[in-house]
């Protein structure tokens, strides 16, 4: 009954208290595939949900769910489904984002140190043409990017820092948006009509402490991220531009905390804000300030 | 443990249904063709694609130096992501999007179009790029 309480007063909770959503190019959270699980413990369920606030008052929510099993000493596999609801002048459209299969090697440590590689695969739920009431939406109110994305990356773990590197890469595009900033009554945001989008190349370092009681870690951590190359789309005429000033560096701070209720459960905070942003950022991924909150539990 | 693995999912559903809400503000500006102003240029019928059932008329205006397009009596098959599209030809290669096929049936042409190289209306679905109906203009 404990367990039935709290796992719905958290799925619940997080649900209601926002709204839902955001375009998440997947590489923001790409650094949680690198964590494998207890040593005996060999599964983990992650059910979180993120509050984001973006640019011309658009508010976020997504929570998501991950399924994560270790296979053995030096691979796991997860699995996450997300889902995302966007408000704001436009409305509300709230809709399943993407599927992430996520697999991680993990080489033998030596002297506190360890390499491990990861390779994944986004799979897009939808073509990020969700309209309200038949008029287009911009990427911002997207719940997916539309884009089939392959990830490489690799992590190298010396004591207490952790040192992400990793690329985004959209394989086949099936973004069918179709939003013209000419017919849509505002300039807020860009025409992202047939939008293509280029890749990404993320490192994030990590400083972890823990408590003595060993009962809260917290994970301060950085990320930078290159979008490399201008992203596109197709004009009133047919015809593809380039959209200026898509390109170049993100730079987020990021804190997150966990608090460990049992050997089995845990809970985690995190508080994200970017310090640096591109000029113009047609994607959607425009938030301001991000929230999330996180119950895992292993078995 | 049981009780946690059919708990999941089931909030997940139940509180991750698609959600579409109302429009709340113009997204695209609502556009009206005076007739005792405007003049009538261009019009032809419009005619189905295979497998496609549409009717009606495209019908190019002018007003104040200002072409619209008058989609009229028209009605089309439901599709996905249907566009109205000033094209060069019955095929949509060079064509001016002229934005989302709604129930509003007066669509304003871009200033800098020159309109009179434009011979036909077409109603194309984007997403899967299917034709679904073209009206030949001729001079009124």
């Amino acid at each position: 009954m404990k367990k039935i309480l709290l796992t719905t007063g958290i799925v619940l909770t997080t649900a209601f208290t926002f709204g839902q959503g955001c375009s998440d190019a997947g590489i923001c959270s790409i650094g949680h595939g690198f964590q494998s699980t207890d040593k005996e413990l060999k599964n983990t369920i992650e059910v979180a949900s993120i509050f984001g606030a973006g640019e011309s008052d658009v508010t976020y929510f997504s929570p998501y769910v991950s399924y994560s099993r270790k296979i053995n000493d030096k691979i796991a596999l997860s699995v996450k489904v997300t889902f995302s609801s966007a408000n704001g002048d436009f409305g509300t459209r709230a809709a399943f984002g993407d599927a992430f299969l996520i697999g991680n090697y993990s080489f033998a440590a030596n002297n506190n140190k360890q390499w491990s590689a990861l390779l994944g695969w986004k799979l897009p739920f939808t073509s990020s043409n969700l309209k309200i009431n038949e008029h287009s939406l911009p990427l911002i109110y997207q719940s997916s990017l539309g884009t089939f994305d392959l990830f490489l990356g690799t992590n190298y773990k010396y004591n207490k820092l952790d040192f992400n590197v990793a690329v985004q890469i959209p394989v086949f595009n099936n973004n069918k948006n179709s939003y013209f900033k000419e017919y849509a009554g505002t300039n807020d945001f860009p025409s992202t009509n047939l939008f293509e989008r280029k890749p990404d190349a993320l490192f994030r370092a990590t400083y972890t402490v823990n408590t003595k009681n060993q009962k809260f870690t917290f994970k301060p951590n950085v990320l930078f991220i290159y979008h490399l190359g201008e992203d596109s789309f197709e004009n009133i005429y047919g015809k593809r531009e380039n959209i200026i000033g898509s390109d170049g560096l993100t730079i987020n701070g990021n804190l997150i905390s966990t608090y460990k209720l049992s050997k089995q459960k845990s809970i985690e905070l995190s508080i994200a804000a970017p310090f640096v942003i591109r000029d113009i950022r047609p994607d959607g991924l425009t938030r301001s300030f991000v929230l999330g909150l996180q119950y895992n539990y292993s078995f | 443990m049981k009780t946690i693995f059919i708990l999941f999912p089931f909030l997940l559903l139940l509180t991750s249904c698609e959600v579409q809400g109302d429009l709340t503000r113009d997204n695209e500006q609502f556009v009206s063709i005076p007739k005792d102003i405007a003049v009538l240029k261009y019009s032809g019928s419009f005619v189905p694609t295979s497998g496609i059932n549409a009717a009606g008329m495209a019908k190019i205006y002018i007003e104040n130096s200002q072409y619209k397009l008058e989609l009229s009596n028209f009605s089309v098959t439901n599709g996905p992501d249907l566009k109205v599209y000033l094209s060069k030809s019955n095929a949509p290669t060079d064509f001016v999007n002229l934005g989302n096929l709604t129930s509003s049936t007066v669509y304003l042409i871009p200033q800098n179009v020159d309109v009179s190289t434009y011979k036909f209306v077409l109603i194309h679905c984007q997403q899967y790029n299917h034709l679904f109906a073209i009206a030949e203009l001729t001079n009124n």
